[in-house]
This record gives structure tokens, C-alpha cells and sequence, in this order.
């Protein structure tokens, strides 16, 4: 793979993936995984202005990662409202003392 | 005109179930009333149709591409079998009246009970291979709900969905069968089945020729689905009457009379149907030797007796069976309603408790003994022409050591009928046991069922010339009565199976007399375990229900793994698409 | 383009939402704590009926035009076919009768103008979802149902196991659009295009699968599979349909989940051009869906847990239903498919709906909060005829019991599995109709634990279930029967559907 300016950002992307599903896998804290979740959705943004770019399309992929920028703020939103409230009721942020449902 | 009569029959009972369940259970007297009513209105309306019975499909309704037509056809073995459901459904309906006084939810039990009826007449005389698969399921499902009648009794609820289970089971080869038929011949039509089996490939017929034998052997309680019947004994006795041994059961014997010209000869399928018929007929009577529940030794003897039934189908004599369907119909449902009085009468099944009770019942203990010498074998009731007639069809189209089984499991029958019957009622009184005699409701069910053992033979001419002329594929010879009745005393045959029976009855009368229950140890275990096919229901149970406790673990609750299995997943299917393209 | 009227299904439902919103706030200092809000009850139930009649005057356009109907925003595109028509169908049925049945539910509660708001607004988001025509309008109005989902299951947000439910949910359903977005991203860049017929063009043109197209589809199927709850990807489920409010509850396995599948199908036909066996992966997950859903619901006491597993379940008849359809070319495993979406809804919705009336009567009144455990109904039908009734008919026709409406769904589906002569489906038929008698297993416990003699102690201390409640059972289970009895009055709603389906496979 030749380091061209796209291929970069695709390596950037992955990356970001990467480091986002890890992060996923191993995090705890509610505000953690809000953030994680952040970090993925950053990187789909990249991903929507390279694929863009990619096939000459770059104003369109532009204009989606904006939408989706707007849009996954109002999921992170949502998230930190809920993670308010279950420290509200419960006194803790740690996942693991929330599962209480299983099976 | 069939076709309104086919109407009636299907409708008056549904209709009747759906005015009985607007009723509320506090007017019982309306709701016995309403039941009897539309049940013997039905019965008339069955006993009308055979004399409209044809070949012909008498209603055609197009239900839509996928559904194919609604068809019914009124012909000799269907009109024979409606006739013994509606009749017998009245009868136990009648039976009821006193039979259920004063129990709660009747409206819950008369609607499904006339639901029941009606669904099972739709079985009958349904023309269509799906919507037969249709009533068939409705019948399952009146089954369980009239099983599982008494909801607080744990042991009613879990027959009744041991019962379920294992007949829709079994409804899944019918349900196979219909669909196979139908990519085979694009039809679902009866007919079209019979008459055009030959052209369908020969793997694709023993998938529809086992797919039916497996539904009805479900259904009728056969060697191996034979373990849902003894449970089934929780029901109400007057079902126990009605759906375990004049009707429902009886479907599968009918599945398999109704497609023997289509199967009879698909490689092993005919040995088959002789092979289940023989097990059933000899391990439900060993069952039976031993039982100590009196309705429980019933179940078994109509085990039994259906396994007779099927044995002589398999044996290629399918009036024959046809034959013995009446007069067990006839017979059994006498027997069960005589319990049904004694049981109600002193409130224990167990017949270790009874005894002596002829005394003080003289009138249900005469109704029982005519059904028990019927149920033998004994000249002249109906019980002995039909059981002479499968024993020589058995003769001659099955290998000699079946016909001795066969032989045997008669002597045998003829054991456990008259050690029940001396159980029962005579002897000394083994319990106090408070008794009352049969209310006049009962009398009247009972009465009209002992004629009927009396006299159901004299219909063999009208009978063999029904189903002969409906029945264009069946090849079924004409016999007149005269024929059968100077036939069956002649044959050495018939001479052997009444020493037979006479030997069971006298081993019978010297080991009862004695008061020893037959049995040891061992063959109680094996009887209990239904020779083994309980075991095996309860392993598979268990083996399912563990599998399901397993799997709650990958509920874990757990965020971290619920993401491992999506990111899991995805490559997956990634690897399955790169892989296949 | 013609002025066309499906577009107000949408706009009416999202437009009257922030209204109703405000009208129960600026009505909240007015009405005392524990009373309730009938304005925004009646707003709502008023919003419905109107969208009804809109529902009604497209599908005439549409019936007489014979085409989908177009409809554009500059250059937003939304397209109505049969696909969307059934799922607008689906949504507007069980969403009219859950806002009539929250009525006496939700009074009272905290955040109750929320509700309906939310309500409303996932209500025309769905019928949008199913009218988009590019693949990133199919995203938002899927992310906008997620969000106004999350909102909704979230909404007893007291209660610890409500909001951990939410937030487990809210977790999951975000990755999986984040995989969605993935795939947009990729077919952006491959293809250059994110219209769907254009997508589909450019692909048949193709000569064999390119690797980021089917990196692309495996994304989009665990993407929307996630919201679709394919198994292993549904564990948020069981937790997120028992702990929402049984209005929410219902309209989650009814209409929530069949709009993930929808969407899921829409995004993959884009990529039918090139030979993959999308049929071949849909009869897989449908399978283990299938068993899956039914072992894990034989061990739940909880009632509403149980019918969450449940619903695992019939999405796995629905997906082989349409398994058969795509790999087999047959419009009957299509019209099966759209059939049991529909009996789904009214069957699943009914389930719900019952229960979450008893859990009301018997727990909620009493100001017991914990789930409705299937002893606690021991003689209900005693009590409570009505609910018990509807509730034995829900079960008993998702068990698959004829004269119900469930049965004649399954057995389309069943008819189709079998017209090929095919070994694997009808195996597969085979083991579907064997899962099918196992869910008896744990539907028919529960019936007859209702017509026990002897009251509970539950059910001795329970409250009246209020008439609001009653309709939609009635109403839900009189359409069980009939449609159990003529399966072809739903013809002209499945039928549609299901040529669109094949239509957009390029079958």
C-alpha cells in the first residue's frame, strides 16, 4: 500500500476503530463509554469525507459528515442524560454495578 | 343435500360453543340444557348424512392461492366416523349433565367440548389435505384444554400439555405430508392424492407416507407416541369417553384407513403400520394386566384395541378396521361412562379401594359387563364379529407369528377385562366407600350404549356397502351380513380365538379369585416407564429445558460481551460472504 | 412532481409531537400530581386519527396510480411502495390503540407530556423510515427511531433496572449505526452514489463482488441487525422490552423491530446485483433466531421477558420467510414473510398489551413496581375475563394454534418452504414447525395458569383494568380470529409488499 494522502486517513480511520472498539470492550465508567462512543463516531465521520473524496463525490461526503456530526450529538446527549440520572438513582457510574439483569 | 347436512354438522356444534360461551356459569342449568341440545341436533344431522353419502365432493369453497380449495366430501368412511363422534358426542354430553353437577367454569367445558365436535366432523369429512392439518390442530388443542380442565391439579396441567406436545409433534408429519403432497401434485386435495399417488416420486411418497403414519401414530396413541394417553385420564371421565376413546383418537386409525390405497405400496410402509399396530396392541395389554387406576387400565385397553385396528390396516383389511371402530367406539365409551358413574359415585379411581360394589351399583355394574364381554370378545356382542373379522384378515395378510401375537393380546384382553370387572364389583368390599347410584341422566347414556353393543354388527352388510360404493380406490370387497355371520362361526379361525379368550377368562377368574394382582417388581417398572418411551419423553424434556438453562448464561448482563458478540457476528458474516461469493 | 399526500403521514405525527409536548408543560401546574393530562391524550389520539385518514387517501393514490408514489424536498427524495404502505399500516394500528391504552397507564407519571410526544414523533419516523429512497435518509430516519426509542424505554427513569436497560440499549443500538455508517461510507466510496436504484444499477453492471461491497453488506446486516435483534446481537432486548412501559413495550417487538428488518432490506438490495446468497444468511439467522428465542423463553418466569424472547423467535419465521423468498425466487415465502410481520404486530402487541393491563390492575395500582411473574396470574381469568381472554388468544396464536391468526401466517411460510422440492427448506420448514410446537411449551402453561379456580392472592387484591384498556384487547383479539379464519383479508396489504420486496431483489 502506497502512502498516498488517502490511504493516510484511511489508516487514521481504522485506527480510530480500533482504538474505539477496544475501548468498548474494556471501559467501566459510563461517561467512559460515551466518549468511546465518540471517538467511533468521529471516525465514521472521516470515513464518510474519504469515501467521499474517494469516488469525487467530496461535497456530499462532506455535508453527511456534518449531518452526522449533528446527529450523533444528540445520541451523546441523550447518553450523558441517562449516565445523570443513573448517578442520580444509584450513587455510581461503574457498569458493573448496574447489570443487575440477567438471563 | 350433503352438503347442507355437512354444513350443519361442523356448524351446529360451533355455533353452540360460541352461544355457550356467552352464557355465564352462573345459569349451569341453561348452559346443560344448550349443550345437549346443539350436541344431539349435530348427531341427528350425522345420522341423516349417511344417507346422502357419495363419492362426490359435496362443498367447494376457493380459499386463495396458497390455501387451495375448501372441500368436503361425505363418502362412506367419513360419514361412518362423524356418525360415532356426533352420536357418542351427544351421548357423553347427556352423560355429563349429571356427570359435571355442580362443578364450576362449565361454560369453558361444554364450548370446548362442542368445539371439539365440530372440529372433529370438519377432520372427517375435509376433502383438503391442509385444512384437514387445520382441524386436526383444533382437535389438539380441545384436547388439552379439556385435559388440563381441572387447572389446579398440577397432574391435569401437565397431562394436558404432555398430550399437546406430543400429538402436534406428530401433527408436523401431517403437516410435512400435506406440504410435500402439494409440491409434488400442486394440489392438496384428498382425492388428487389417492388417485394420482403413483406419479409421485417414490421419495417424495415415503416422505408423505411416513409423515402420516408418524401423525397417526401421535394421535391415536401408538407404539411409540403411546405415553400422552394414560396421562390424558385426568380429564373429566366423560371426555376421557368422548375424545379418548370414541373420536379423537380414532383420527389416526382413519388417517391411515383414508391413504392406504395412496401408500400400500411404498417399500416397508405397510409393515410398518402391522409392526406399530402389533407392539401397541401386546405391550398396552401387559399395561393394562397390571394397572391399578381403573380409568388408567381403560386407556390402555383402547391402546390396545386401536393397535388392532391399525394392525389389520397394515394387514391390508381396512373394513375390517373400520369394522372394529364401531364397535369399540360403541363398547369403549360405554366402559369409560360406567366408570365415569362408579368413579363420581365413590371419588377414588383405584381400584385397590373397590370391590364388591356390584351390590350396591346393580345397574352400572350390568352396563359394565355387557361393554367388558364386548370388549372380550364374547359371541354375540359386537365386539366378537369385529375382533373375529381382524383376526382373520390378520390370518391372511400378515406372517403367521403376528397373527399369534395377535392371538395371544386377544387372551390377554380377555385377562385384564374380567380381572377389572371383578376388581370392581365383585368380591369383598375392600374400602368403605360411600356409593350412590347412577342419576337418571347417566342411566339413559349408559342404556342406549349396552343396545348398541347388542345390535351395531347387524349394520356389517349396510356398512361394507357403504364404504364399498364411496370408496373407489379402497377395493373393498362386498360382503353381505348373512356371509359374515355364517363365515366367522365356521372358520377354525374364530373357534381358536374364543379358546383363547375362554383361557384368559378362566386364568383370570382363578388368580383374581385369589385376590392376586398380577405383577412383580419388574414389570411394574416397565409398565410405569410406558416400557421405556416415558423415560425417553422425560430425558428429552430435561435434555431441553438443560440446554435452555445453559444457554441463559449468554445472557450475562454483562455490556463488554454483548459488544464482543457484535463485533464476533460481523466477522462472521464477513467471512461466510467472501467465502460463498 | 404530482402533489402527493403519503409525505403528511409522516409530517402530521412529527408535527403535532413538540405541540403536544408543550401543551402538557404549560398544562402541568394546573393538574395536581397522580391526576392526569386528558388535552394531551385527546391531542394525540386526534393526531392518529388523522393520519389514519391520510393513510387512507394515499393508498388509494396508490392503488389507482399502480405505482410508488414520489414525493421530494429539494433534493430529499421519499418514495411510498408496498413495502412502506404495510409497514405505515403496521405502525398506525398498534400506535393508535397504544396511545388509547396509555391513557389510564402512563397518568400521572413523571415526564407523562414526554411520552406522547415521543410517541407521536417515533410513530412518523417510522412510516418515514419505510418511505426513503437513499441510503442516507434510511440511516436518519433509523437513527431518529433509535433515539425516540431510547427516550421511550428509558422512561421510568427512577427506576435503576429501567435506566440500566436503556443504557445497555442505548450502547449496542449505537454501534450498530455506527456500522451502518460504515457501510454508507464504503459504497460512497466505491460506488459514488447513496441514491438506492442508482446503487442497485451501478452494482448489477459489476463483474464479480468487489471486497468493500461486501464488507459494506456484512456491515449493514450486523448494523441493522443489532435493532433487528439477530441472535447474537440481541441481548439488549430481553432487558429493554420487559423494563419499558407495556404501551413502549409493545410497540418495540410489534413495529420497532420490523422497522430495523425493513431497513435492513432496503440497504442490502442495493448490493442483490452481484450473486451472494443474502437468502442463504437470512435463513441462517432465522434458524438460530428461531430456537434460540424459544429455549431462552421457556426459563423466564417474567412474564414480560418471556414475550421479549418471544419475539426473538418470530423474526426468525419472518426472516425465513424471506430467506425462502430471496434464494428461491418464490413470492409465496415473501407474502408469508409480510403476512407475519402484520400478524406479529397484532399478535405480539396484543401479548403485551393484556399483560401490561393485568401488571397494571394487579401490580402497578397497588404501587407494587416489580415485573408481573407468571404465578401472580394464578385464577385470573376469574377477575378479569376480558384481559385474560385476549391474553390466551395472543399466546395461543403465537403458539401457532389455528383458528388463530398466527397459524395461517406460518403455514404461508411453510407452503413456500416447501414449493421448491428443495431438501435444506423443507428441512428447515420442518425444524421451523418443531419450534413452533416447543413455544407451546411455555405459551400454554400460562393459559392455564389463568383459568385456575382458585384466586391468587395477587389477583384477589387487584384493581378494575379501566375501559380505555379494554378496547385495543378487544379489538386486537377479534382481528386475531378473523384473520385466523380469512387469511385473505390481509391480502391486499401483503400482497403489495411483497412484490415490492422481490422487485427491489431484482427476483
Amino acid at each position: 500500500m502506497t502512502l498516498t494522502p488517502l490511504n493516510a486517513v484511511l489508516f487514521g480511520v481504522v485506527l480510530l476503530l480500533v482504538v474505539g472498539f477496544y475501548g468498548l470492550l474494556i471501559t467501566r465508567n459510563l461517561i467512559k463509554i460515551v466518549l468511546v462512543l465518540q471517538i467511533l463516531v468521529k471516525a465514521v465521520v472521516v470515513a464518510l469525507v474519504l469515501g467521499g473524496k474517494a469516488s469525487g463525490n467530496l461535497g456530499l461526503g462532506q455535508s453527511l459528515a456534518a449531518t452526522v456530526i449533528v446527529a450523533d450529538t444528540i445520541v451523546a446527549v441523550v447518553a450523558l442524560a441517562l449516565a445523570v440520572q443513573v448517578r442520580r438513582r444509584v450513587g455510581t457510574l461503574d457498569l458493573a454495578k448496574i447489570s443487575s439483569l440477567r438471563g | 343435500m350433503a352438503a347442507i347436512l355437512i354444513g350443519l354438522v361442523i356448524g351446529l356444534p360451533w355455533l353452540g360453543a360460541i352461544v355457550i360461551w356467552r352464557t355465564t356459569d352462573d345459569t349451569p342449568h341453561l348452559q346443560h340444557t344448550l349443550a345437549v341440545a346443539f350436541s344431539i341436533a349435530a348427531g341427528l344431522a350425522s345420522l341423516a348424512l349417511i344417507r346422502f353419502s357419495s363419492a362426490e365432493t359435496a362443498i367447494s369453497i376457493p380459499m386463495g392461492r396458497y390455501f387451495g380449495d375448501l372441500t368436503f366430501t361425505a363418502d362412506g368412511l367419513a360419514v361412518t366416523l362423524t356418525a360415532i363422534a356426533c352420536v357418542i358426542g351427544s351421548l357423553a354430553v347427556i352423560f355429563s349433565v349429571d356427570y359435571m353437577h355442580g362443578e364450576g367454569q362449565l361454560g369453558r367445558y361444554y364450548s370446548f367440548v362442542l368445539l371439539f365436535i365440530g372440529a372433529m366432523t370438519g377432520l372427517l369429512l375435509s376433502g383438503n389435505l391442509l385444512f384437514m392439518f387445520f382441524f386436526w390442530e383444533i382437535t389438539a388443542l380441545c384436547s388439552y384444554a379439556l385435559i388440563s380442565f381441572y387447572n389446579d391439579d398440577p397432574k391435569a396441567v401437565a397431562g394436558g400439555i404432555k398430550a399437546l406436545i406430543i400429538t402436534q409433534v406428530g401433527g408436523v408429519g401431517l403437516l410435512a405430508g400435506a406440504l410435500t403432497t402439494y409440491s409434488a401434485l400442486g394440489s392438496y386435495q384428498v382425492s388428487d392424492l389417492i388417485a394420482r399417488a403413483g406419479t409421485i416420486p417414490a421419495g417424495l411418497l415415503a416422505v408423505i407416507a411416513f409423515g402420516f403414519l408418524l401423525a397417526a401414530a401421535a394421535k391415536s396413541a401408538q407404539f411409540p407416541f403411546h405415553t400422552w394417553l394414560p396421562d390424558a385420564m385426568e380429564a373429566p371421565t366423560p371426555i376421557s369417553a368422548l375424545i379418548h376413546a370414541a373420536t379423537m383418537v380414532n383420527a389416526g386409525v382413519y388417517l391411515l384407513a383414508r391413504f392406504y390405497p395412496a401408500f400400500e405400496h411404498v417399500p416397508g410402509w405397510t409393515m410398518s403400520v402391522l409392526m406399530v399396530g402389533l407392539i401397541t396392541a401386546f405391550i398396552a395389554a401387559v399395561s393394562a394386566l397390571i394397572a391399578t387406576d381403573l380409568k388408567r387400565t381403560l386407556a390402555y385397553s383402547t391402546v390396545s384395541q386401536l393397535g388392532y385396528m391399525v394392525y389389520a390396516i397394515g394387514a391390508g383389511g381396512v373394513f375390517a378396521s373400520q369394522f372394529h371402530l364401531l364397535s369399540h367406539a360403541v363398547f369403549k365409551a360405554l366402559l369409560f361412562l360406567a366408570a365415569g358413574s362408579v368413579i363420581h359415585s365413590i371419588g377414588t379411581r383405584d381400584m385397590r379401594r373397590m370391590g364388591g360394589l356390584g351390590k350396591r351399583m346393580p345397574f352400572v355394574r350390568n352396563m359394565f359387563i355387557v361393554g367388558a364381554l364386548a370388549l372380550a370378545g364374547v359371541p354375540i356382542l359386537n365386539g366378537f364379529w369385529s375382533k373375529e373379522l381382524i383376526l382373520e384378515v390378520g390370518l391372511q395378510g400378515s406372517p403367521i407369528w403376528a397373527y399369534g401375537l395377535m392371538l395371544l393380546g386377544a387372551g390377554l384382553t380377555a385377562f385384564y377385562t374380567f380381572r377389572m370387572v371383578w376388581l370392581v364389583f365383585f368380591g369383598a368390599e375392600r374400602d368403605q366407600l360411600h356409593v350412590h347410584n347412577a342419576g337418571s341422566a347417566m342411566k339413559v347414556a349408559l342404556g342406549i350404549l349396552a343396545a348398541g353393543t347388542f345390535v351395531t354388527w347387524l349394520f356389517f352388510g349396510g356398512l361394507n356397502g357403504l364404504l364399498a360404493s364411496t370408496l373407489p380406490f379402497h377395493e373393498i370387497e362386498h360382503e353381505s351380513l348373512m356371509e359374515l355371520v355364517t363365515a366367522i362361526p365356521s372358520a377354525p379361525a374364530t373357534w381358536l380365538a374364543l379358546l383363547v379368550v375362554a383361557l384368559g377368562a378362566g386364568v383370570s377368574w382363578v388368580r383374581v379369585r385369589g385376590l392376586r394382582l398380577f405383577g412383580g417388581g419388574w414389570l411394574d417398572l416397565l409398565v410405569e416407564t410406558s416400557f421405556g418411551f416415558d423415560s425417553l419423553n422425560q430425558t428429552i424434556a430435561k435434555g431441553v429445558n438443560k440446554l435452555a438453562g445453559r444457554l441463559s448464561f449468554t445472557q450475562t448482563g454483562v455490556l463488554s460481551w454483548n459488544v464482543v458478540g457484535i463485533l464476533g457476528a460481523l466477522l462472521v458474516v464477513l467471512i461466510f460472504l467472501v467465502w460463498s461469493a | 412532481m404530482n402533489p402527493t399526500l403519503f409525505p403528511w403521514m409522516i409530517a402530521v405525527p412529527l408535527g403535532v409531537s413538540p405541540f403536544v409536548y408543550l401543551a402538557g408543560r404549560l398544562g402541568s401546574h394546573k393538574v395536581e400530581l397522580g391526576g392526569r393530562s386528558p388535552f394531551v391524550r385527546g391531542l394525540a389520539l386526534l393526531t392518529m386519527l388523522a393520519t389514519w385518514v391520510l393513510f387512507a387517501l394515499s393508498w388509494a393514490e396508490f392503488t389507482s396510480q399502480n405505482r410508488s408514489l414520489l414525493f421530494h424536498l429539494d433534493s430529499i427524495w421519499l418514495q411510498a411502495d408496498g413495502i412502506s404502505f404495510l409497514l405505515a399500516a403496521m405502525v398506525l394500528s398498534l400506535g393508535t390503540f397504544v396511545v388509547l391504552f396509555s391513557g389510564p397507564y402512563i397518568a400521572g407519571e413523571l415526564g407523562e407530556e414526554k411520552y406522547y410526544a415521543m410517541l407521536l414523533a417515533i410513530i412518523g419516523i417510522m412510516v418515514g423510515l419505510g418511505s426513503a429512497r437513499d441510503l442516507f435518509n434510511l440511516w436518519m430516519w433509523f437513527e431518529a427511531m433509535a433515539v425516540s426509542s431510547y427516550l421511550l424505554v428509558a422512561f421510568y427513569r427512577e427506576r435503576p433496572t429501567s435506566l440500566e436497560a436503556g443504557m445497555k440499549y442505548l450502547v449496542q443500538s449505537a454501534t450498530g449505526s455506527v456500522l451502518v455508517l460504515l457501510g454508507i461510507a464504503l459504497i460512497l466510496g466505491t460506488v459514488g452514489t447513496l441514491d438506492m436504484d442508482q446503487i442497485r444499477l451501478a452494482v448489477a453492471s459489476a463483474a464479480s463482488a468487489p471486497l468493500p461491497l461486501l464488507l459494506a453488506g456484512a456491515l449493514f446486516v450486523i448494523g441493522f441487525g443489532v435493532k433487528v435483534a439477530f441472535v447474537p446481537l440481541h441481548t439488549w432486548l430481553p432487558d429493554a422490552h420487559s423494563q419499558a412501559p407495556s404501551g413502549i413495550s409493545a410497540m418495540l417487538s410489534g413495529v420497532v423491530i420490523e422497522a430495523g428488518l425493513i431497513a435492513m432490506l432496503r440497504a442490502l438490495s442495493t448490493l442483490s446485483g452481484f450473486s451472494v446468497s443474502w437468502g442463504v444468511l437470512l435463513l441462517a439467522f432465522g434458524a438460530l433466531n428461531m430456537f434460540f428465542g424459544n429455549l431462552m423463553a421457556l426459563r423466564q418466569t417474567q412474564i414480560k421477558r418471556m414475550l421479549a424472547y418471544s419475539s426473538l423467535s418470530h423474526i426468525g419465521y419472518i426472516l425465513i420467510g424471506l430467506g425462502i423468498a430471496l434464494s428461491s425466487g418464490n413470492p409465496a415465502g415473501a407474502q408469508g414473510a409480510a403476512f407475519h410481520l402484520f400478524n406479529h404486530m397484532i399478535m405480539k402487541g396484543l401479548a403485551f398489551l393484556a399483560a401490561g393491563a393485568l401488571m397494571y390492575a394487579l401490580l402497578d395500582q397497588n404501587g407494587i413496581h416489580r415485573p408481573l411473574e407468571v404465578n401472580d396470574l394464578s385464577g385470573a381469568a376469574h377477575k378479569y375475563p376480558l384481559a385474560a381472554l385476549a391474553l390466551s388468544i395472543a399466546l395461543l396464536a403465537l403458539g401457532g394454534l389455528p383458528p388463530l391468526a398466527g397459524f395461517m401466517s406460518k403455514w404461508q411460510i411453510f407452503v413456500a418452504g416447501f414449493q421448491g422440492a428443495n431438501p435444506w427448506l423443507m428441512g428447515l420448514v420442518i425444524f421451523a414447525a418443531l419450534n413452533s410446537v416447543l413455544s407451546l411449551a411455555y405459551y400454554a402453561p400460562i393459559v392455564n395458569m389463568l383459568y385456575r379456580r382458585n384466586m391468587g392472592e395477587v389477583v384477589q387484591g387487584g384493581a378494575r383494568i379501566p375501559v380505555a384498556m379494554s378496547i385495543p384487547l378487544v379489538i386486537f383479539a377479534l382481528a386475531i380470529v378473523l384473520i385466523g379464519l380469512m387469511p385473505s383479508l390481509m391480502n391486499w396489504l401483503t400482497e403489495p409488499a411483497a412484490q415490492a420486496l422481490l422487485v427491489m431483489f431484482g427476483k
